[in-house]
């Protein structure tokens, strides 16, 4: 079959036949059909072409076939490179592929079983007992003080979201420029990357967060001049914006703090937008806002989206959070089912939120 | 001045083009050269630099001053940047006795900075598959990398522990202990292992972004050097070796970063699969705990330098591997092109 085969390619009169027979046997992912196909394909070309002049084909496979060395090999290991590469692929990816079962795929499944069931350990590991929605509803409507840290955990997410992305995006739009001492600037920015994303900041923050901003902000020479409570009397602001600009300032530090690996994103993103588009907005005569506008802020839209992402992720595992800090409590002790039961309505509660922002 | 010098310089070209094209107006001509530019703007650009950045290092000058405070100048008003009196081998000496420093560093070590190294390593290996091949359900598989990301480590940590308690890999084990009775399912939790096998398999603390990050720079890397190796007839694990790996020390410079320090403040993983021998990050958690126990607890006023002084510990050894690494990663960020 395979001689037959070979003979058959071999007298193929007409070059473009052949070759799109040959893209055939590499691109098809199940070589075993196809090249049947692609045999019986190239017979009826041979069929039809044979009344043509056949000292035209003969010249024609001399200029332009390839040298029979360079044919795709007949044995069924190396059929194509493609195929070939496919192999290769799941090779490099295999470790991941298994981990991704055995630490992922399955504990999510079990995590989302668990919190529909009555868990107990016993000997032989856990033992679980399917009770329906009741987990659930113990929650939402017999605790009683879960919805209230359900809503302080959503409230934490969604007033430092905003203020994260805009103060990482414009740390990132001026570090990004060109200037002098650029270099001694990063370097200084992105020491938050490399201390605050632990306990460090939990502690440092934990204890001392007013104290500091105290001394850093309001206290000191300006505690003779006027206080923020003063610039916000002056500026008249209605009573909800008044409150959030306060609790920035009160937080100023811890959010500043957690801007370092979002300021990273953000400069490499920057850094992926071609220059050419400034160029010609330069040319055409916009001005540095208008190229902000219609250029920087546009081709970051992806960017921002991941950044938003790891945000979300970042403050939903944040241990500042009673609700997490209950469950671990609730894990150490034991009880795996409720536990799991809170984390999956508080996930659930944050994927809607992010989905409700993301349509926005 | 030097700086205006090298701007018009700079602009020379654009001065003889504008020279031959008299059709633009002369908004557009100032723009081009650049005039409106001064040495105000530079000076006003720096100034917002340092005030940002007098807020971002003022916590960190906080801390090791407050960490070398004596008790004695908590009482006096006029303490603002200079202790009016200092005692750094006390607050010191109780921070190293209070969060066990040599024993957590040790742990830190061999837990920690290990499963960092090993994930490094896998990640690069799992996002090569990714970004140079093309194989079956590959858009399954990449839709599952970012599950990975999306769902916190958080959700999946109580099954987690309780398969750790008897580890077993696709129920192979499970079965033979089913027919045999001999149970070989060991109990990896408080053993390094139980940090070293998810690195191993790509699947450590934050593996999905890590991996990500690489996919995104493999991607960007010319494939040409690779098809070049390929034809010359080496294999994949020879292309990826001595071509790929090469050519990406400036992503693998990012990811080591990443990874080393993530593990380094890891807390909650480390509190939950190990078993006494805690890494440090866990010692400091808690060292409120330990100093109550000694008797300071948090309303005296020097346990907040002793505590100041074991953060600053804490982070000292993060702060000269950033020293030592910061002039690469700082360029790095630039060409590792994360466009997501």
């Amino acid at each position: 079959m395979n001689k037959d085969k070979d003979l058959i390619n071999e007298n193929t009169p007409l070059e473009e036949e052949t070759e799109a027979a040959t893209e055939e046997n590499t691109a098809v992912a199940e070589p075993e059909v196809t090249e049947e196909t692609a045999a019986e394909e190239a017979v009826v070309a041979e069929a039809e072409a044979e009344p043509v002049f056949e000292g035209f084909a003969v010249a024609a496979r001399a200029a332009n076939a390839p040298p029979p060395a360079f044919k795709p090999s007949k044995k069924k290991k190396y059929r194509s490179i493609e195929n070939l590469k496919s192999r290769y692929g799941i090779m490099f990816t295999m470790p991941w592929i298994i981990g991704f079962v055995i630490f992922f795929a399955w504990p999510l499944i079990q995590s989302i079983w668990f919190s529909f069931c009555d868990v107990t350990l016993s000997k032989d590991g856990v033992v679980t007992k399917f009770t329906g929605l009741d987990n659930y509803n113990y929650f939402l409507n017999v605790h009683g003080e879960y919805d209230k840290w359900l809503s302080a955990a959503l409230t934490s997410i969604l007033y430092s979201l905003p203020i994260i992305l805009l103060v990482s995006l414009v740390l990132a739009l001026l570090l990004n420029q060109k200037f002098r001492g650029r270099l001694f600037f990063r370097a200084l920015y992105f020491i938050p990357v490399i201390i605050a994303t632990g306990v460090v900041v939990d502690l440092m923050f934990m204890t001392t967060s007013d104290e500091l901003t105290a001394a850093g902000v309001s206290l000191g020479i300006t505690d003779s001049m006027f206080s923020i409570e003063d610039v916000i009397g002056w500026l008249d602001m209605p009573d909800q914006v008044a409150k959030y600009v306060k609790l920035i300032i009160n937080n100023i530090f811890d959010l500043l703090w957690s801007c370092g690996i979002q300021t990273v994103l953000f400069i490499a993103g920057l850094q992926a937008i071609p220059r050419s588009l400034y160029e010609a907005s330069k040319v055409e005569g916009a001005t540095k806002w208008e190229e902000f506008w219609f250029i920087t802020f546009p081709m970051l839209g992806s960017v921002t989206l991941l950044v938003s992402v790891f945000t979300m992720v970042e403050l939903f595992t944040s241990e500042n959070n009673t609700l997490v800090e209950r469950a671990y409590a609730m894990m150490d002790n034991g009880v795996f089912d409720e536990s799991s039961t809170m984390l999956w309505i508080y996930f659930v509660a944050v994927g809607a939120v992010m989905g409700i922002l993301k349509s926005f | 001045m030097d700086l205006l010098r090298g701007r018009r310089s700079g602009n020379g070209n654009i001065k003889k083009l504008l020279a031959k094209a008299p059709q633009i107006d002369q908004r557009t001509r100032k723009k081009l050269t650049n005039k409106g530019v001064s040495i105000f703007s530079y000076c006003f650009r720096i100034l917002i630099l340092l005030a940002i950045g007098y807020i971002i290092i003022y916590p960190l000058f906080y801390m090791i001053v407050t960490s070398l405070r004596d008790k004695q100048s908590y009482y006096t008003a006029a303490t603002v940047w200079i202790p009016t009196s200092i005692n750094p081998g006390f607050n010191y000496a109780k921070a190293i006795y209070s969060m066990r420093l040599w024993e957590g560093l040790t742990n830190t070590f061999v837990l920690e900075i290990v499963a960092a190294l090993i994930e490094v390593v896998t990640c690069a290996i799992a996002a090569y598959g990714f970004a140079r091949f093309k194989f079956k359900f590959k858009g399954l598989l990449m839709a599952g990398l970012f599950m990975t990301i999306l769902i916190p480590e958080t959700m999946i940590i109580i099954p987690r522990m309780v398969n750790y308690s008897k580890m077993d890999f696709f129920g192979i084990l499970g079965l033979f202990d089913m027919l045999t009775g001999i149970d070989l399912r060991p109990n990896i939790i408080g053993s390094p292992l139980a940090f070293y096998l998810p690195s191993l398999f790509a699947m450590g603390l934050r593996s999905g972004i890590l991996i990500f990050i690489y996919i995104q720079f493999f991607k960007g890397l010319p494939y040409e050097l690779e098809e070049a190796a390929w034809v010359d007839g080496a294999g994949p694990v020879r292309t990826f070796v001595s071509i790929a790996v090469p050519s990406s020390g400036v992503v693998f410079i990012t990811v080591i970063v990443f990874s080393i320090i993530w593990h380094w403040n890891d807390t909650v993983l480390a509190s939950v699969y190990v078993k006494g021998n805690y890494p440090l990050s866990v010692h400091l958690e808690r060292i409120n705990m330990t100093l109550a126990g000694q008797g300071f607890y948090s309303s005296n006023v020097e346990t907040q330098s002793i505590l100041m002084a074991a953060c600053f510990l804490f982070i000292i050894p993060m702060l000269v591997f950033y020293m030592i690494l910061q002039r690469w990663f700082i360029e790095s960020i630039d060409r590792v092109g994360i466009t997501g």
